[in-house]
């Protein structure tokens, strides 16, 4: 099975967030960038599909050449090769169109998403993806198996308790879910080692598409701030004896 | 019509979830501040009674799709049955629930139709006939306002519990079945079979009084910790998802949306950002605190009560407390 893990570089705590003057995009400073956590988890059920299946395993991921770090995690982990989209996709609609352009190139069995982004908490991009792929595909999958030779059957969560199993023919999308496998950690010797390897980089003019293709389109952002704590907490201060008995206090008023 | 607004209601079992009269109350809002029309969207088998039902919660029309092939289509199919359905009754603005049937459905909508679309919305309002929004971004501390292009159609997928349902007066609604080829849809997947997980042997869901941990607790050795204060309270110990995921707690502790659902009478958060799915499941408790070391989680933007400091100092503390008292 061939299979594509697309991965996001998230920022860790981000500072001085501001919108750009056209109002299309967020700036911001933060220290430094990881992979998101469930593209994490998706990198880990890839490498125990591989094991189990055999084939091969590419992590991708679009963004400028300091996310180039997360695609040496992915290699660490066990992507076999690490690809690099030089482009900033400065919202989801973006990331699905830019991802699409990428992984026709690719031609996988299985393309792996994350289900959330920490940055831009959207639960966007994968399911658009599969949408401009033309692919079958489930959202927030905690469990993947092949069933049969060409079609995978996937446990994904319908929330509340409630999940369902799914049978979907290959090629496919499917957006994993933190908690899929356990998630495994590298030793830096191996993410040294990983570094020796070479991201394939590609423009979006290799993917046939233009800035204007990926412009944000239909909104405008007007601001962003702390949200106003309308109904907010009331903070109980004081040292932990004392806000502790203003809290005993409130609990037994509630009753 | 310009400017009418469509909520794709959510259902199981026959009820609509609570998720979608909260998006009919601010459909409600949105088209009367644009002189416009509101209309829900039940797509599903089976659903006469519940499209008869919806008719009467305050929209002026309900639209039907009702086939055998979407009684348990949670995936490829629903989102094509949507997308046809949008095309014919084109709403200006559509509300999804940003729930986990709303994360599929949005951005197959937004993405088949070119419809702009803003998904985690903690509130929708029409401002001077203007759709506007406001999400949050970077783990939720901060929101963004962010305005739609007037005049282009535009979908939101809204926070389950993130609106209050305001009882709304009934009108004569127009219950109407739209015509749809369902059988020439491509199908993309089926489902094998659906799985409702056992409420466990500890049902937090019946507990007054809940301690959850979070992350922030650390390591699975600090969890006898929270327990210990959860028993000294006489409740039970909850837990947000990162928890279950490494394994450290089963599934029947986890709060949220993908976990349980609970009303508790004291909601206590130890060391837990205020994630929207986290939110989802715990919202309705009477009474939240928040125990964080953060003064910018978002867990405090809901809480009714906040400590914030070390939980390692707080906890032990309001264990002993507890017991005394
Ligand atoms: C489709 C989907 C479904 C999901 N379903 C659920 C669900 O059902 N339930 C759920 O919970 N999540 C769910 N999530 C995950 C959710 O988005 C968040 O990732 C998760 O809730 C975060 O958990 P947390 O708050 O414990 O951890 P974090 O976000 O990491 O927060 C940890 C908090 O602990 C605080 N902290 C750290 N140390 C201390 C200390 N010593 N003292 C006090 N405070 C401290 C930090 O300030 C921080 O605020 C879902 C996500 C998706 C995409
Ligand atoms: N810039 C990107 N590069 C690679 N994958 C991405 C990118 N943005 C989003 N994704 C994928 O889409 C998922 C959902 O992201 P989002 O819709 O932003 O919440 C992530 O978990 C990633 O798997």
């Amino acid at each position: 099975m061939k299979i594509v893990v697309c991965c996001k570089a998230v920022p860790g705590a981000v500072t001085d967030v501001a919108v750009e003057t056209r109002g299309d995009a967020l700036r911001f400073r933060s220290q430094f960038q990881s992979m998101n956590e469930c593209d994490e988890y998706a990198m880990e059920e890839a490498v125990v599909l591989k094991r189990l299946y055999g084939g091969e395993i590419i992590a991708l991921t679009i963004g400028g050449v300091s996310t180039q770090e997360i695609l040496y995690t992915a290699a660490a982990k066990g992507a076999d090769r690490i690809v690099r989209v030089d482009a900033l996709a400065q919202d989801p609609r973006a990331a699905s169109i830019v991802l699409a352009a990428a992984l026709k190139t690719l031609a996988a069995d299985l393309v792996l998403t994350g289900t959330q982004s920490r940055d831009s908490l959207s639960s966007f991009v994968g399911v658009a993806t599969a949408q401009r792929l033309d692919v079958p595909f489930a959202f927030a999958v905690t469990a993947i198996e092949k069933d049969g030779d060409d079609a995978i059957k996937v446990r994904k969560e319908l929330g509340g308790g409630r999940s369902a199993d799914v049978r979907l023919p290959l090629p496919a999308l499917v957006c994993v879910q933190t908690g899929i496998q356990p998630l495994n950690y590298v030793p830096p010797a191996r993410l040294m080692r990983a570094r020796q390897q070479r991201p394939q980089s590609l423009s979006l003019a290799d993917l046939g598409l233009t800035l204007a293709d990926i412009a944000p389109r239909g909104y405008r952002i007007a601001s962003v701030a702390p949200p106003a704590r309308a109904a907010g907490a009331q903070i109980l201060s004081g040292p932990p004896a004392e806000a502790v008995r203003a809290l005993l206090a409130k609990m037994a008023e509630a009753g | 019509m310009a400017g009418d607004v469509l909520v794709i209601a959510e259902h199981w079992k026959g009820r609509p979830e609570a998720v979608t009269f909260q998006l009919i109350a601010k459909g409600r809002e949105i088209a009367d501040a644009r002189r416009a029309s509101l209309g829900v969207l039940v797509l599903g088998h089976d659903i006469g009674e519940l499209a008869a039902d919806l008719a009467g919660t305050g929209v002026d029309a309900v639209f039907v799709v009702d086939h055998r092939a979407l009684g348990n289509a949670a995936c490829g199919l629903l989102a094509e049955a949507a997308v046809a359905s949008l095309r014919e009754i084109a709403p200006a603005l559509t509300l999804v629930g940003f729930t986990l049937v709303g994360m599929e459905l949005a951005p197959a909508i937004a993405t088949r139709l070119g419809v702009a679309a803003m998904t985690n919305c903690v509130n929708v309002e029409c401002v001077d006939g203007e759709i506007v929004v406001a999400k949050p971004v970077y783990d939720g501390a901060l929101h963004a306002r962010v305005i739609f292009d007037r005049d282009a159609p535009a979908l939101v997928a809204l926070q389950a519990g993130a609106t209050p349902t305001l009882p709304q007066p009934a009108r004569a609604a127009l219950v109407r079945a739209l015509a749809l080829d369902i059988e020439s849809m491509p199908r993309r997947g089926e489902i094998v079979q659906f799985i409702e997980e056992p409420i466990g042997d500890v049902d937090i869901a019946k507990a007054d009084i809940i301690v959850s941990a979070g992350r922030g607790v650390g390591d699975a050795s600090k969890l006898p910790m929270i327990e210990a204060c959860a028993k000294a309270l006489g409740g039970l110990m909850g837990c947000s998802r990162p928890l279950v995921d490494q394994g450290w707690l089963p599934r029947e502790r986890q709060v949220g949306a993908s976990g349980k659902t609970v009303t508790p009478k004291i909601y206590i958060a130890c060391g837990i950002s205020g994630a929207s799915q986290h939110l989802a499941g715990m919202s309705g408790a009477k009474m939240i605190v928040a125990i964080n070391k953060d003064p910018n989680a978002p867990i405090f933007q809901v809480a009714h009560y906040g400590i914030v400091g070390d939980l390692f100092e707080i906890v032990p503390e309001l264990t002993a407390q507890a017991k005394k008292s």
